[in-house]
């Protein structure tokens, strides 16, 4: 189900918060909203729920105007009614007028696949970080919605919960035939999630479209920044370059960075300094004799792009 | 002696009863309407609740007794000196308290737990009643705070009531008559049954408030 914004305008206290002339977000795929904090995103999301209304302009789900009843939310605080969790994902269900029998059906699937079936009968204000994110992504998939919206669903966990969601999400979320839209301003989470990009910044759409062609063609400083690169001058010319494209040692594109910190990360070695004025990190390879702090040391770029 | 109480404690139970409902009817949508929207002046507005919340029950009195007199603007409702009067007295007192109260229990829940009712497909009423069960807990204390306040006021009753014997009589002017008749050992027992009326009172909405 395609979602659509034409002429969208947010303002709050004569702030504007989001201006979209136009924007299409392409149904049945996983799109991933990247940008800063206070970039616009949860307003995006908010806009599109519905929760939120644009001062003028419309968003259309499916052609149509918004309507709850297509859509599912998974927010980035963990809310819940002070009720057991099953009740907590019945909830929705029972409010959408299912009847019993289907609401069974739908809590059992969605709590295997999330793996929250021993909790059922926990109460749900009362989980830990990672057992409320299940729970969150499972009461949202349980509706099956045509259109999924997920604000910053990682954000917040401890290390190993996180690295098994991230690992987890992307399968979870193939399993429901919808829409995905994900808002994240990780871009790791970004890319490895999504099928398209929306690059949102100071309220604007800087850049969308398939990820591998919003990636290798960042246009413009605050899309490389959003998308985690780093951005550096060189013989005048802006460039953007992946994190991992730096590497020790002189190639084509070459900079000399100031060594600040040497950090031993024990099974590999991390520096940080400045190339220039920006900061920028390197991983070391296996083996290599980590430099000093003060140090001034040569680095290449092995992928880069360059910007207007 | 005892039927005399009996009316006695009846009397105060639908006084002090009704203005109590009259309060929630309206305070619980006022204290929700608040809680849940932004305006301007919103916080002044909530200033001059929480400070009704203290309001003393003898001005109260005073300005509905100035109301409904005889020679004042609604004097010819008839109403100075009947259990009505005493009844709009205690609405006025317990109001800012159920205001002020429900806006405080519905602000302490999830600040996202109304956007995620809309999102799930709640109207506007279920969205209510959600929310109101959810804080079901501050609900019943707002509830205990506002009965209480009322049924033991004496300065509004005093002065709207006229403390007449067979018609605006209630339990704390009652006690007051018989302490300045000397008769304290009566006052005492009205004193107990206020008291023991209160206990029963909160005791239901504590049950209430508790049940899973």
């Amino acid at each position: 189900m395609d979602v659509s914004l034409e002429s969208v305008r947010v303002e709050r206290d004569s702030r504007v918060l989001l201006d979209v002339p136009s924007l299409l977000l392409r149904g049945g795929r996983t799109v991933a909203v990247l940008g800063p904090n206070g970039s616009g995103k949860t307003t995006l999301l908010r806009v599109i729920a519905g929760l939120d209304r644009p001062r003028v302009g419309r968003v259309l789900i499916g052609g149509l105007p918004v309507n709850a009843s297509r859509v599912a939310y998974v927010f980035q605080e963990q809310v819940f009614l002070r009720r057991s969790v099953r009740d907590n994902l019945e909830l929705g269900l029972r409010l959408r007028g299912l009847e019993t029998k289907e609401r069974q059906v739908r809590m059992e699937e969605a709590s295997r696949l999330l793996g929250v079936t021993h909790l059922m009968d926990r109460r749900a204000d009362r989980l830990s970080g990672g057992e409320g994110r299940r729970v969150s992504l499972a009461r949202a998939l349980c509706l099956r919605a045509p259109l999924v919206l997920l604000d910053e669903p990682l954000e917040g966990l401890d290390r190993p919960t996180y690295s098994r969601l991230l690992h987890e999400l992307p399968q979870l979320l193939a399993a429901f035939d919808a829409t995905k839209l994900l808002v994240t301003h990780n871009p790791g989470e970004a890319l490895r999630f999504a099928q398209d990009l929306v690059v949102l910044v100071d309220g604007k759409v800087l850049a969308s479209g398939e990820k591998s062609d919003v990636a290798t063609n960042p246009h413009v400083r605050e899309v490389a920044e959003a998308l985690g690169y780093f951005v550096v001058i060189r013989d005048g010319r802006r460039v953007a370059i992946p994190p991992g494209a730096l590497r020790p040692g002189p190639g084509p594109l070459d900079f000399m960075m100031d060594i600040d910190e040497v950090i031993d990360l024990v099974a590999t070695t991390e520096i940080a300094g400045r190339i220039g004025e920006v900061h920028v990190h390197v991983e070391l390879p296996t083996g290599s004799e980590p430099p000093a702090r003060g140090d001034r040391i040569s680095l290449h770029a092995d992928r880069f792009f360059e910007l207007k | 002696m005892t039927e005399q109480f009996l009316v006695i404690v009846l009397r105060t139970l639908i006084v002090s009863g009704t203005a109590t409902a009259m309060a929630v009817l309206v305070g619980f949508p006022l204290g929700y309407g608040i809680a849940r929207r932004s305006f301007r002046g919103r916080t002044l507005l909530l200033g001059f609740i929480n400070t009704g919340m203290g309001m003393p029950p003898v001005v109260v009195g005073l300005v509905v007794w100035v109301l409904l007199v005889r020679s004042g603007p609604f004097g010819d409702l008839d109403l100075i000196y009947t259990r009505t009067a005493m009844v709009l007295a205690q609405f006025v007192i317990a109001t800012p308290i159920v205001v002020g109260f429900t806006t405080a229990s519905l602000q302490a829940l999830p600040p996202r737990l109304a956007d995620l009712l809309f999102v799930l497909g709640a109207g506007r009423m279920r969205t209510m009643w959600i929310l109101a069960r959810e804080a079901k807990l501050g609900l019943a204390a707002t509830i205990m705070a506002a009965f209480g306040a009322i049924v033991s006021e004496v300065g509004a009753s005093m002065i709207v009531g006229g403390n007449l014997e067979r018609s605006t009589r209630v339990l704390t002017t009652a006690i007051v008559t018989e302490t300045s008749r000397g008769e304290i050992e009566r006052a005492l027992v009205l004193g107990l049954i206020l008291l023991g009326l209160t206990f029963i009172v909160n005791l239901a909405l504590t049950i209430i408030q508790q049940r899973r």
